[in-house]
């Protein structure tokens, strides 16, 4: 029963990550390549999964461990595009996104103090990684420039948002540490890296 | 909020050259003339940028169409139409049937509706309106979303004024200027020559840019005084020239007033849709304190100068270059 519902929750998900993908892809033919940039990342699970794990551990961190995120982030992703665009993306970053997912969601769970060159590091490898990953669907037509700048501009909306959401949540740092906010973010970290877990079973088993 | 303004003016710069194109919108107008009952001649009165051959036009299954002949037999022209090869060369088209009898009907094909179903003659019924509706609040929020001229116009307003309440009200002062001017634009009340048009539109960012430099100096320029004022009169240079994306689809006068106000709602989703977004994250930058170093200051509001600037130098040349 228990492997049943799962297996549900694994079809819907991929149901209405799919949704997504075709809306996306519609709003982005119709409006051209900057937001055919700042759309892609929504057709792919791993990167709303991913991107938003990465903007709620740098919000649960604080403003001023999470704030360089801001231009790290972008950056990042305009950096894999370019690599991504060079030497193509390996097969094996699968299993390297459903790992990372697996890490940040450890890593919130168990509500480590991260210093903020760490923070930083982990952010841009992130990046980079989604960013080749992005790549992978430039079409001989599309205008390069205008897809990274909505990519980068997308990431930087979606990791200031989900930072200052989770900085909101979380509270002030005055508040005890076991209050219900944080609980909740730690068990938000566990579930993440479950979809991890089974990311990466999936991934080696495939 | 600086931090966040300089990284969309960036973008904004860089996604320039594309859409400037898109506005000036590749867009097709075919007219339908029946010649005799369920037989048509058709022509392009505006031919897309791709070119008339290239457009892969699927008429209903009853009817035989090879351009310029179109036949649909007794059944006459009734069912779905539509484009396959809509995209960025060919963003809309506009389909004009005259028939032998009565008023002459039409139907846009777009990315956003790419099938229309064309209807037999007679009064609107709630399809047609459905349809209009849905075309038109689609077109109008790709026009708001591709023009970025108008986005950075709004953006600069934001930056200018504080306080929600005096924002709402210069937001709203612009929008019900741009809604007068697009009005009073497609009914033909006023008309301005499209070119020199866009070049205002441009010189008014130009003039947002230097209102921003005159407050980061601590003085009192014109919109930081009477913001609501300054949003009305730029809405209304900015409505005409969303009036001009309207008139190139040609819509029969008869569906003209509900086309404007599904237009125009679509600009007001869109536009909202910015606005919030701006908001939402200006207050993240507040709640994270990720600020410009004060050195980067005056970075935002000399992008903004520049790029409209250079919007405008184009946009003037264009007007001398068809003199």
């Amino acid at each position: 029963m228990n492997m049943r519902f799962r297996r549900g929750v694994v079809a819907a998900a991929v149901l209405l990550a799919q949704a997504n993908a075709a809306e996306a892809h519609i709003a982005a033919s119709r409006l051209g390549d900057f937001y055919a940039g700042a759309l892609h990342p929504l057709t792919d699970l791993q990167d709303i999964i991913l991107w938003g794990a990465m903007g709620v551990l740098a919000g649960s961190l604080g403003a001023a461990t999470g704030r360089w995120l801001v231009l790290v982030f972008p950056l990042g992703l305009l950096a894999g595009l370019v690599l991504g665009q060079s030497f193509g993306v390996a097969s094996m970053w699968a299993t390297v996104d459903a790992a990372m997912m697996l890490v940040l969601g450890l890593l919130l769970a168990a509500a480590t103090r991260i210093p903020t060159g760490l923070l930083c590091a982990l952010a841009f490898a992130l990046a980079l990684i989604r960013g080749a990953a992005n790549a992978s669907d430039l079409g001989p037509e599309t205008d390069r420039l205008l897809f990274a700048a909505g990519l980068a501009c997308a990431g930087y909306a979606a990791i200031t948002l989900a930072m200052a959401l989770a900085l909101a949540f979380r509270g002030l740092d005055s508040s005890p540490s076991t209050s219900w906010q944080k609980i909740a973010l730690r068990a938000l970290g566990g579930w993440i890296a479950a979809i991890g877990l089974m990311m990466v079973g999936f991934g080696l088993a495939s | 909020m600086r931090y966040l303004a300089a990284a969309l003016l960036v973008l904004a710069a860089l996604i320039l050259p594309s859409q400037t194109r898109a506005h000036e919108a590749s867009l097709g107008v075919l007219e339908l003339r029946e010649v005799r009952p369920g037989a048509f001649i058709g022509h392009w009165t505006m031919e897309p940028t791709m070119g008339a051959d290239h457009v892969d036009l699927r008429m209903p299954p009853h009817c035989f169409v090879r351009l310029p002949e179109l036949n649909c037999g007794e059944k006459g022209l009734v069912g779905p139409v539509t484009i396959t090869n809509l995209g960025a060369d060919m963003s809309a088209v506009l389909i004009r049937i005259i028939p032998l009898a009565g008023e002459a009907r039409s139907y846009t094909i777009s990315s956003a509706n790419p099938v229309v179903s064309v209807l037999a003659a007679g009064a609107p019924t709630l399809q047609t309106w459905i349809e209009l509706a849905r075309t038109y609040v689609n077109y109008g929020i790709d026009h708001i979303l591709l023009g970025a001229d108008h986005l950075l116009f709004v953006l600069g307003l934001i930056w200018i004024v504080r306080g929600g309440w005096r924002l709402t009200k210069t937001i709203t002062a612009f929008t019900v200027g741009h809604s007068v001017s697009l009005a009073a634009a497609a009914f033909g009340l006023i008309g301005v020559p499209e070119r020199p048009l866009n070049a205002c539109i441009a010189l008014s960012i130009v003039f947002v840019g230097i209102e921003i430099i005159k407050q980061q100096r601590g003085e009192a320029g014109l919109t930081a005084r009477y913001p609501w004022a300054i949003a009305f009169t730029f809405g209304l240079v900015h409505g005409i020239g969303f009036a001009g994306a309207l008139a190139a689809l040609g819509l029969e006068r008869r569906l003209l007033p509900a086309a404007l106000l599904f237009f125009n709602l679509g600009v007001e989703i869109g536009q909202l849709a910015f606005v919030l977004l701006v908001l939402a994250l200006i207050w993240a930058h507040r709640r994270l304190d990720a600020v410009l170093p004060r050195w980067g200051d005056t970075l935002p509001a000399y992008t903004i100068g520049s790029v409209s600037m250079f919007w405008f130098f184009g946009r003037l040349l264009s007007v001398f270059a068809a003199t």
